[in-house]
């Protein structure tokens, strides 16, 4: 490894005594001497210190005090010397042993004016003579020596690799002005390349849009194209067909002159009637592709002879798929419909379930809705009391129904308990409440049958009341209007001769 | 799907576009010529006929005539090539045949509904089948009814829901099955997702099923021919294809469906020179050109021993969306393969051509 030193030195002659690492003091042996921590001493900072006599016999004192380079952690670097370089004038290659240590780029720092290797534990630093263009500069690394190609921003020969009288601030200043440097570069870079790669995006973009663009006039081109071909094929088919019907119709006219004369006779009163408002209006058409005017009559009457007698009239009954709703039957709707029926449903199911009597009762006798049904039945049939009794089971099951009140009523009125009908309407109305276009019809009934009850209770007052009641809920109805004189003919007649 | 090269698929183009000033329910081409007919409702609450010519890149506006109800549905279907009469229903139930040449009063005319006729059809005119010319029309009070033009006031049949039972809307009606003088079949779509085949030579119920969506427009692929497949389209995006040659005593009719938008599809339209292509119209103003191809075998043999149909697949041939509105009429012109015209309720309305249907 000494030997490494100086086998590639070349350069000026001076060169030599700045050798760093002090190549001619070097002392021989396999490996330099690791530094053991804490020994300052053994450091040597690579950048020769030339001033101080004989390269490196200056040696360890020459380096003495001089503050390491921000030790990494505890341990102190072990300074990377053997490095050796050579310049043109435009350039300085520097080849840098590297002692088994494996580099990577990430190993590589380097600036203007500063240029480290760190691969712990091995440390090379070097404040450069002049001012290099480190954006073009090179690093190669390969068997085990890292190979700089270093262009500088003037041309001119170096005295040396290293700047010469660096002392220790100087040395930092400029390491951490090389630190920041090196930080804003990689900034500006990252910067720039943003921006270019927007502007290739922009671009990219663009040249789709052109793309598509010409695609989308391409097809209208197409469509255009089509739509005239289709146009002028229109244009001249309807000449034809126009051609054609002016020979058909001299055809005609010629085969029909030869028939008209047997069937003149017969024909004159309808080709009178009907001639006239064909002959009126051939100014109005325009083109003559409806036909000829009195002509077409005697083929079209010979054609209706042929014709087969109209039909006998007959009705055929149809029956429907039930459907409760009025509305179009859609099938993403039905399971909504299926529900709201089923809830309908529910809320007239039994209310109050847990009478022991209904115990007894068959499955069917418990639903108000079929006890109505019997009562109403029973009503039909003139069995007032049955009746009753059905709407009253109905009623301890469910009462919220108004129209069991309702019916209920009308039983009491045929019985003539008169008071049990007004309090049922009464019922039924309570429960009619809000009133609605449809729940009109109940209404009307119960101020009716409760109107009734009055009037048979000689209440005629109260009575008028609920028909006029009626009478606002169904302004039309005749019988209404007529049982509401009555009363009140009833009421002033009362009036009068009391 | 049968592999159909883009370049090779038919296009629908765009050929012209006319805004109105009233909402179009209806547009119809007249047959033989290169004029087309948009029905509808202007503002005040009258109904408008108006007569459009194709001339060049647009469209040149012949007759306005104006009905004191907004017109729902018009056909040329009853009429004979040479009167070319047409029949409308309009909102309040009134079922008219018109002589466009002398507007003012009508040569047929009925009260045939309570309420307004959603839907007419006419067979047995126009040079096409054979048979009595009838129409037929469906309405929201629940009836179809089948009008002779030579009978007047009573209709000759009649299909109404049985008395006291509730009565669903009739959204569309179809002819079909009119391939020689007796046979005719009328089939009616209703909102409650019932599709009823009627026979009017037996004057029964033939067929009926539910489809599960409100049925928006049923259409035969052919009318003056043995029933061979017919399109039900519907409320959420769906449509059936049934194969209509053979019927299974319990199973009806085979069917194949698709759900191809979102929205509702509003009509179906089969291309009159290609029975196999037909055009659905959506609720999101898009049109889908399909076609159905047939199965190897039309029919099979069930565990039974019963014939049994066997569907056919579909594919998509094409699709454009022209409008944020739905496109609620379509028509395809007799006359020139691939012209048609659409109406949607955005007040205008389309002239498209749609190249390629010959290299299907």
């Amino acid at each position: 490894m000494s030997l490494s030193l100086s086998r590639n030195v070349r350069g000026c002659h001076e060169l030599r005594s700045f050798l760093p690492c002090g190549a001619a003091g070097w002392q021989p042996g396999p490996w330099p001497r690791p530094s053991a921590p804490g020994d300052y001493s053994s450091r040597r900072a690579p950048r020769g210190r030339a001033g101080s006599g004989a390269g490196s016999g200056a040696g360890p004192g020459a380096e003495r005090g001089r503050a390491g380079p921000g030790a990494p952690g505890a341990a102190m670097p072990v300074w990377l010397r053997e490095h050796s370089w050579r310049q043109s004038p435009t350039a300085v290659y520097l080849s840098l042993p590297l002692r088994g240590a494996r580099a990577t780029p990430a190993n590589i720092f380097c600036s203007e004016q500063y240029l480290k290797v760190s691969i712990p534990p091995f440390l090379f630093e070097a404040v450069l003579y002049a001012p290099i263009d480190d954006t073009n500069s090179t690093a190669k690394i390969g068997n085990g020596n890292i190979f700089f190609t270093l262009y500088k921003k003037e041309p001119a020969l170096w005295d040396s690799l290293t700047l010469a009288n660096a002392d220790k601030e100087k040395l930092q200043y400029l390491r951490e002005n090389a630190v920041l440097k090196a930080q804003e570069k990689a900034k500006e870079e990252t910067e720039a390349k943003k921006i270019t790669k927007q502007k290739h995006k922009k671009y990219a973009l663009e040249a789709t849009m052109k793309l598509e663009e010409a695609e989308r006039q391409r097809i209208e081109a197409l469509k255009e194209k089509e739509r005239q071909k289709v146009a002028k094929e229109l244009e001249l088919w309807k000449n034809q067909e126009k051609d054609g019907d002016k020979y058909k119709s001299i055809q005609k006219k010629e085969e029909l002159h030869q028939e008209i004369e047997p069937l003149k006779e017969r024909k004159n009163e309808k080709m009178n009637k009907t001639r006239i408002p064909n002959e009126g209006s051939s100014k109005t058409r325009l083109k003559s592709t409806r036909g000829h005017g009195s002509c077409s009559i005697f083929s079209q009457k010979l054609k209706e002879e042929q014709l087969p007698a109209p039909r006998a009239p007959a009705t055929i009954k149809v029956n429907f798929t039930p459907r409760v709703f009025p509305t179009a039957l859609r099938e993403s709707r039905v399971a909504e419909e299926e529900e709201w029926l089923h809830k309908q449903a529910e809320a007239r199911r039994i209310i109050n379930s847990d009478l022991s009597e209904l115990e007894d009762l068959k499955e069917e006798e418990k639903n108000p809705d079929w006890l109505k049904d019997k009562g109403n039945k029973m009503f039909a049939m003139g069995d007032y009391l049955g009746a009753v009794n059905a709407y009253n089971l109905a009623v301890r099951l469910n009462n919220k129904l108004p129209v069991l009140y309702l019916n209920r009523a009308a039983c009491h009125l045929k019985l003539r308990n008169l008071h049990k009908a007004i309090e049922d309407s009464s019922k039924a109305l309570e429960l009619l409440t809000p009133p609605v276009p449809d729940n009109e019809n109940a209404r009307v009934k119960a101020h009716v049958r409760r109107g009734t009850a009055f009037c048979q209770l000689e209440l005629y007052t109260e009575g008028l009341q609920d028909y006029e009641a009626a009478l606002k809920i169904d302004p039309g109805n005749k019988i209404l209007e007529k049982d509401a004189e009555k009363i009140r003919h009833l009421i002033q007649g009362t009036m009068q001769s009391s | 799907m049968s592999a159909v090269l883009a370049a090779e698929r038919p296009q629908v183009v765009s050929h012209v576009q006319q805004a109105l000033s009233y909402t179009v329910f209806d547009c119809k081409w007249v047959p033989r010529s290169a004029r087309l007919l948009c029905l509808g409702s202007a503002a005040r609450g009258t109904g408008v006929l108006q007569l459009y010519e194709l001339n060049g890149a647009r469209l040149q506006l012949l007759r306005e005539i104006e009905k004191p109800k907004p017109i729902k549905c018009g056909t040329f279907g009853a009429t004979s090539l040479q009167q070319r009469y047409l029949a409308t229903g309009d909102f309040d139930g009134n079922l008219n045949i018109w002589n466009l040449e002398a507007p003012e009063i009508p040569v047929y005319s009925v009260k045939g509904h309570k309420e307004i006729i959603n839907s007419i059809d006419g067979v047995g005119g126009l040079g096409i089948g054979e048979g009595a010319p009838e129409i037929v029309t469906g309405s929201r009070d629940g009836t179809v009814k089948v009008w002779d033009p030579r009978q007047n006031d009573i209709p000759v049949a009649n299909m109404e829901s049985v008395q006291g039972e509730s009565k669903r809307d009739c959204w569309t009606v179809a002819f079909g099955n009119a391939y020689n003088l007796e046979e005719r079949v009328v089939c009616a779509g209703y909102d409650n997702g019932d599709i009823k085949l009627f026979d009017l030579k037996t004057m029964s119920l033939r067929w009926e099923t539910n489809i599960k969506n409100g049925v928006c427009s049923v259409e035969f692929d052919r009318k003056d021919i043995n029933m061979n497949k017919l399109v039900a389209t519907s409320l959420e995006g769906k449509f059936h294809v049934f194969d209509m040659r053979t019927q299974h005593p319990t199973k009806g009719f085979a069917y194949v469906s698709e759900k191809a938008q979102k929205s509702t599809i509003w009509q179906v339209r089969h291309l009159p020179q290609n029975r196999d292509i037909f055009m659905t119209s959506g609720g999101s103003g898009s049109l889908h050109l399909w076609k159905y191809e047939y199965p190897a075998q039309r029919s099979k043999k069930d565990s039974e021993g019963c014939e049994m149909g066997v569907a056919g697949s579909l594919s998509l041939l094409q699709n454009v969306t022209l409008s944020t509105q739905p496109i609620s009429s379509l028509d395809w012109s007799p006359d020139k393969t691939g012209l048609c015209v659409c109406g949607a309720y955005d007040q205008t309305v389309r002239v498209l051509i749609v190249t390629k249907l010959n290299k299907i």
